[in-house]
C-alpha cells in the first residue's frame, strides 16, 4: 500500500512555487537570494471599477457622447481630468473622480479603473529564485528543515522560534505566556482553551505553532490575526516526536510560518520552514512510499496518534477489528519498544 | 462507430472519488450483462500524485489480479478494445467527483423566482454558489462588475425573464458581467450559462460569446412557476467537465480511453435513478442516496423527471467537517447510542476529514462516523425534499411516498454490521408509507448511470440482476398518538397459506420475521386515523411485499422523528433501536 510522506524533515532540499491568481509585475531575477519580507510579485488583487454613464452626464445619446469623449482606452489621469465634454450652454463636462485608468470607452459609457495600491506577495521564507513565472512569481529553493502541519488559520509570518518548555508534552496554558514571547513564534504541545488563544494575542505572540489542539477552537483560531498551524491533528496530545526534536533543536532561528489551510487537491499543507546553511545537497523529498516492513511510520489517527514506530510485521489479508471494521493491518514497534497492531490507513511514512 | 448499437461488449466504469477510485467490470455472462467485479484503489488526483491516471491503474491491477483477465499493457495503457484471446476491454467509460467544488456566482432577476432556479441548476452539480446578484440586491453596476471581478468565479449562471418577459433589467446586469469578464485575464475568464428568456439569446450571444466561454440552453422558467431545469442540466455537467479537464492531471488520458464517454458521478448517479423510475411503480418516485467522502447526492425521480441535488463539503471523510458546520455537534449527537464527549466526538470528526482514509479503531468512533452519516443524510434530505412533488404522500419536511429507495457509499456497503446501513438509511430519510430500502452493495449506480449512455440494454440487464441488496420493506405509518397507542394492525400472509398478525404500537420499531426474498401478502389496517399510504388517513389495504435482509421493518417512531433536549434521553433511545436491529443480526 502507498502512504502519503508526512514531511517532519531536519534537513531537506525545499521548493515552492509563489504565484498570484493574477497577471502582475514581477520584482525579483533568477538566482537573486530572498529574505521571507522580500517582494516577489505585485498586482492590484481587488481592482475598483467605477461604470460611468458620460450620456447621462452630459444629457446627450449614446453616439454623441462617444464623439465628445476625450480619453482612450488606457489613458491614465489624474483626480480631476476631464473624460467628456464639454456640451451645451453651461459647457457640462465629466470628470475622473479619482486617479486611475480609462478602461473601456464607447456606446455612451466608460469603464474607469481607479488606481488602488498593489497587493504585495511577500518570499515567505529564505531561499534562492530559481525559476520566473512571468506575470505570475517565481520558484523558490532552499535548504533546511521542514515540518508540515495537518491545519492552518490561513495567514503567513515569520520569526524567532520560541518553544514554550524544554519539550512539547504540555497543554499550552496563560501563565506562560509572559512578555518574554513577544514577537516570537511559540510552540507547544497542546492547547484547549479559548483564553490561551487570546492571551497569545495580547503578548503579543507572533506566529504559533502546536501539537495539536482541540476542535472547538477552530472558530477563535481563524480570527486570530497571528498564524496557528497545528502538526498531528485535534486532540489533546503531546507533538509528535520528530516535530518536537527539530523545533527544540532550532530554538531561536527563524522560522517561515506558512498556516496556509490545507488543500489535499492543490498539495497545500501549512508548514514551517527553518532555511539552514548546509554544504550537503539533500535531495527533495518524495511525496508518497510504499509501506513496508522496516519504514518508519506516524500514526495519524486514533488513541495512540501522533506517535512514531516502525513497521515490523505486515499482517496479510483483511483483517477484521474489534469494531467488526475489515482492513489490512501492520504491527508497528513504537519508540518505546511496545508493539501494537493497527490499519494501514491509519500511517502515514516518516523520513525525518 | 456508433456506440449505442454495440451489445455483448465487455465494459470497464471508472469512478474516480474524492478518496477511493474503482474500476468495475461488466461482461456478457450466459447470454446477459452481469456486473462481474471491482478493483479500488486510493484516488491520486491530488498530493502526492496530481494525476488521476495513477489510481486508475491501480484500482485496474486490482481488478486484473481478481479478474485474471489481462488489462494492462505496459506500453499502451488500457488495452481498448480487446483482443480475440479476451484481453483488455471493449468500452471505458468514467465518472468523477474528486476536486474542489466549482466556484459559482448566480444572477437572476428576483431573489424568490429566478435565483432559486438557478440555485437549483448549481446544486446539481458539485459547485458552491459564492455570490448572488439579482435586481434586489441593490447593487449598482460598477458594484457588480467589483463583485465579479474579485470572485473570480469559474461559472456564471443567467436565469432570468420567462420568454417574453423581462428584458431590460437583465440586459443592465448582463452588461456588468460582460464587462467584468473583459476585464480579467483570458485565463480566468469563467465560463457563462446563459438560461434566461430566450428572447435575449441572440443578444447574450453578440455580447457575451466573445469575450467568455459561453452557453446557452432553454429558458429555465419559460413561464411563470414551471422549472425547466434538465436543458441547462445537461450544459452545466459540460462546464464541469470542461473545468475538471483543465485542472485535474491525467484526465484528458482517462478522456481519450473513454472516448469522450465521461461525467460527473453526480449526474450519472441521477441518470440511473431516473432510469429506475420508468421501471419501478409508476405512481411512486425512485430515490437514489450516494453518501461520499466528500459529498452527498440525492437523485429522485418520478416517472422519468429527475430531481438532483449535490451537496458537496457534506461527508462522511475530507466532508465530515462540513456536516457540523452546516449542522451542530448537538442534531449529530442525538443519533449516538454511545456516551462519549462532546470534545471526542468533535476532534474525531475533525480529525476524520483531515485523514479521510483512516478507519475507526474502535465501537464508539464507529458509531460518530453512522452519527454523522445519518445527519448528512438528514440534512440533504431536509434540503431536496421542498424541491419534491408535493401531490404523492406526506409532504412537508416529509419524503413523498418513494419506491424502492436505494443507498449507495462505502459507510454503507463496507459497515460490519448488516443493520447499520438499513439505521443510516432509516433514520436519516425517514421514509413514509410502504416502501423498499435497498442497498447498491457493489456501489455500481454511477457506473450504470454512465453506461446508460453507451449501453442502455447493460444497465437494463444489470439491474435485473439482483445487484441491489434489500435490506427490508418499510411500513412507516404517518399520524400522531401517545406513546404506546395501537396504531397498526398488520396480517402477513405467507406464499404456503401460514399467517400471523401483529399490533404494532406508536413510538416502535418493529422487524418482523420475514426470510431474503421470500414473497408475502400484508393487510394493513391503520387506527386512530394513522396513514399507512393506502389512500388516506385511517384507509387500509392489502399491498404484496418482499423480504428483505431484515424482513419486514415496521417504523411507527414517528414522523419527522421526534428528539429530546436530554441528550441521554436520545441516547437510551438510540440504544434501544440499536438492540432491536441487533436481535435480528
Amino acid at each position: 500500500m502507498i502512504s502519503k510522506v508526512k514531511h517532519i524533515h531536519s534537513l531537506t532540499s525545499i521548493k515552492r512555487e509563489r504565484v498570484l491568481p493574477v497577471a502582475g509585475h514581477v520584482l525579483v531575477r533568477r538566482m537573486q537570494k530572498v529574505s521571507p519580507t522580500d517582494v516577489i510579485v505585485v498586482a492590484p488583487l481587488a481592482p475598483q471599477f467605477i461604470l460611468m454613464n458620460i450620456s447621462q452626464g452630459l444629457n446627450v445619446n449614446a453616439a454623441r457622447a462617444d464623439e465628445l469623449l476625450q480619453r482612450q482606452a488606457g489613458e491614465d489621469l489624474v483626480q480631476g481630468d476631464v473624460i467628456a465634454g464639454p456640451v451645451g450652454m453651461f459647457q457640462r463636462v465629466v470628470r475622473a473622480p479619482q486617479a486611475g485608468v480609462v478602461r473601456i470607452a464607447g456606446e455612451g459609457k466608460v469603464l474607469y479603473e481607479i488606481t488602488s495600491p498593489d497587493f504585495e506577495l511577500q518570499a515567505g521564507m529564505e531561499g534562492t529564485i530559481t525559476n520566473i513565472i512571468p506575470e505570475r512569481g517565481a520558484i523558490i529553493e532552499t535548504k533546511g528543515a521542514l515540518i508540515q502541519g495537518v491545519w492552518g488559520n490561513g495567514k503567513i509570518t515569520y520569526g524567532v522560534v520560541q518553544p514554550i518548555s524544554n519539550d512539547m508534552l504540555q497543554e499550552l496554558v496563560v501563565e506562560q505566556l509572559n512578555i518574554g514571547f513577544r514577537g516570537a513564534i511559540i510552540t507547544a504541545g497542546f492547547c484547549r482553551k479559548p483564553e490561551v488563544l487570546e492571551a497569545a494575542g495580547i503578548v503579543p505572540i507572533k506566529g504559533l505553532i502546536l501539537g495539536s489542539m482541540s476542535s472547538v477552537l477552530i472558530p477563535l483560531a481563524k480570527k486570530m490575526d497571528y498564524p496557528i498551524m497545528v502538526i498531528d491533528g485535534f486532540r489533546e496530545t503531546p507533538m509528535n516526536k520528530a516535530a518536537e526534536a527539530i523545533l527544540i533543536n532550532n530554538k531561536d532561528k527563524n522560522i517561515a510560518l506558512n498556516a496556509q489551510e490545507l488543500d489535499t487537491n492543490q498539495g497545500n499543507y501549512p508548514e514551517g520552514i527553518i532555511s539552514q546553511s548546509s554544504t550537503s545537497e539533500p535531495e527533495l523529498p518524495s511525496e508518497a512510499e510504499t509501506l513496508k516492513v522496516g519504514k518508519k511510520v506516524i500514526i495519524i489517527n486514533g488513541p495512540q496518534a501522533p506517535q512514531i514506530g516502525e513497521i515490523d510485521r505486515i499482517i496479510s489479508g483483511k483483517q477484521v477489528l474489534a469494531n467488526g471494521v475489515e482492513t489490512k493491518l501492520a504491527e508497528i514497534k513504537l519508540a518505546n519498544d511496545k508493539s501494537t497492531v493497527l490499519p494501514m490507513t491509519n500511517l502515514e511514512i516518516l523520513k525525518d | 462507430m456508433d456506440k449505442t448499437t454495440i451489445a455483448s461488449k465487455s465494459v470497464i466504469a471508472v469512478d474516480i472519488g474524492s478518496t477511493i477510485t474503482r474500476s468495475l467490470f461488466f461482461d456478457v455472462v450466459s447470454g446477459k450483462y452481469r456486473f462481474v467485479a471491482v478493483g479500488s484503489a486510493p484516488t491520486t488526483a491530488g498530493v502526492p500524485h496530481f494525476d488521476v491516471t495513477e489510481g486508475i491503474w491501480r484500482s485496474l491491477e486490482e481488478l486484473q489480479f481478481i479478474t485474471g483477465r489481462k488489462l494492462l499493457s505496459g506500453k499502451d495503457g488500457v488495452i481498448i478494445p480487446s483482443t480475440p484471446d479476451n484481453q483488455g476491454v471493449d468500452i471505458m467509460v468514467a465518472t468523477m467527483s474528486v476536486g474542489k467544488p466549482i466556484s459559482v456566482v448566480t444572477v437572476g432577476l428576483l431573489d424568490t423566482v429566478s435565483l432559486q432556479n438557478a440555485r437549483h441548476l448549481a446544486q446539481t452539480t458539485y459547485a458552491d454558489i459564492i455570490a448572488e446578484i439579482s435586481l434586489n440586491d441593490r447593487r449598482t453596476s460598477s458594484d457588480r462588475i467589483n463583485l465579479l471581478t474579485r470572485k473570480r468565479p469559474e461559472l456564471i449562471i443567467i436565469t432570468g425573464g420567462t420568454n417574453n418577459g423581462a428584458s431590460e433589467s437583465l440586459l443592465s446586469i448582463l452588461e456588468s458581467i460582460g464587462l467584468s469578464s473583459y476585464m480579467l485575464d483570458e485565463s480566468q475568464r469563467p465560463h457563462i450559462l446563459f438560461t434566461g428568456n430566450e428572447q435575449l439569446q441572440d443578444e447574450v450571444k453578440s455580447g457575451l460569446a466573445k469575450i467568455s466561454k459561453l452557453r446557452v440552453a432553454a429558458n429555465i422558467q419559460p413561464v411563470l412557476g414551471k422549472e425547466n431545469i434538465h436543458p441547462a442540466q445537461k450544459e452545466i455537467n459540460e462546464v464541469y467537465k470542461e473545468i475538471r479537464k483543465k485542472q485535474t492531471g491525467g484526465l484528458r488520458e482517462v478522456i481519450s480511453w473513454t472516448e469522450g464517454t465521461f461525467t460527473s458521478t453526480a449526474s450519472a448517479f441521477g441518470r440511473v435513478i431516473r432510469f429506475l423510475s420508468e421501471k419501478y411503480e409508476p405512481e411512486k418516485g425512485v430515490l437514489g442516496v450516494d453518501i461520499g467522502s466528500d459529498a452527498t447526492i440525492m437523485a429522485a425521480a418520478f416517472n422519468g423527471e429527475e430531481t438532483l441535488r449535490v451537496f458537496p463539503g457534506l461527508g462522511v471523510g475530507s466532508g465530515s467537517g462540513g456536516v457540523i458546520e452546516k449542522n451542530s455537534l448537538d442534531l449529530i449527537k442525538r443519533w449516538m447510542p454511545i456516551e462519549l464527549s462532546d470534545q471526542e466526538i468533535q476532534d474525531y470528526i475533525y480529525n476524520k476529514s483531515i485523514y479521510p482514509r483512516s478507519l475507526p479503531l474502535n465501537t464508539e468512533h464507529l458509531e460518530v462516523e453512522l452519527a454523522v452519516a445519518k445527519q448528512a443524510i438528514r440534512y440533504a434530505a431536509e434540503q431536496t425534499i421542498p424541491g419534491l412533488p408535493k401531490q404523492l404522500g406526506a409532504g412537508g419536511t416529509l419524503l413523498p411516498y418513494m419506491e424502492p429507495i436505494i443507498g449507495s457509499g462505502r459507510i454503507l456497503t463496507l459497515a460490519p454490521k448488516r443493520y447499520h446501513p438499513l439505521s443510516v438509511l432509516l433514520d436519516g430519510l425517514q421514509p413514509t408509507g410502504v416502501t423498499t430500502l435497498a442497498l447498491d452493495q457493489n456501489g455500481l449506480l454511477p457506473g450504470l448511470g454512465a453506461v446508460a449512455e453507451a449501453n442502455p440494454l447493460l444497465t437494463v440487464q444489470v439491474i435485473e440482476s439482483s445487484t441491489f441488496l434489500n435490506l427490508g420493506t418499510i411500513i412507516a405509518p404517518l399520524g400522531i398518538a401517545r406513546p404506546g397507542t395501537t396504531i397498526l394492525r398488520i396480517r402477513v400472509n405467507r406464499e404456503d397459506g401460514r399467517s400471523f398478525t401483529r399490533e404494532i404500537k406508536y413510538g416502535s420499531l418493529t422487524i418482523l420475521p420475514v426470510d431474503l426474498g421470500e414473497k408475502v401478502s400484508l393487510h394493513l389496517r391503520p387506527l386512530n386515523r394513522f396513514d399507512v399510504g393506502m389512500g388516506g388517513p385511517g384507509k387500509s389495504g392489502k399491498v404484496n411485499a418482499v423480504g428483505g435482509v431484515f424482513g419486514i421493518v415496521i417504523d411507527a417512531r414517528g414522523r419527522p422523528l421526534q428528539f429530546s433536549l436530554d441528550q441521554e434521553k436520545n441516547r437510551k433511545r438510540n440504544e434501544v433501536w440499536r438492540k432491536t436491529f441487533n436481535k435480528y443480526e
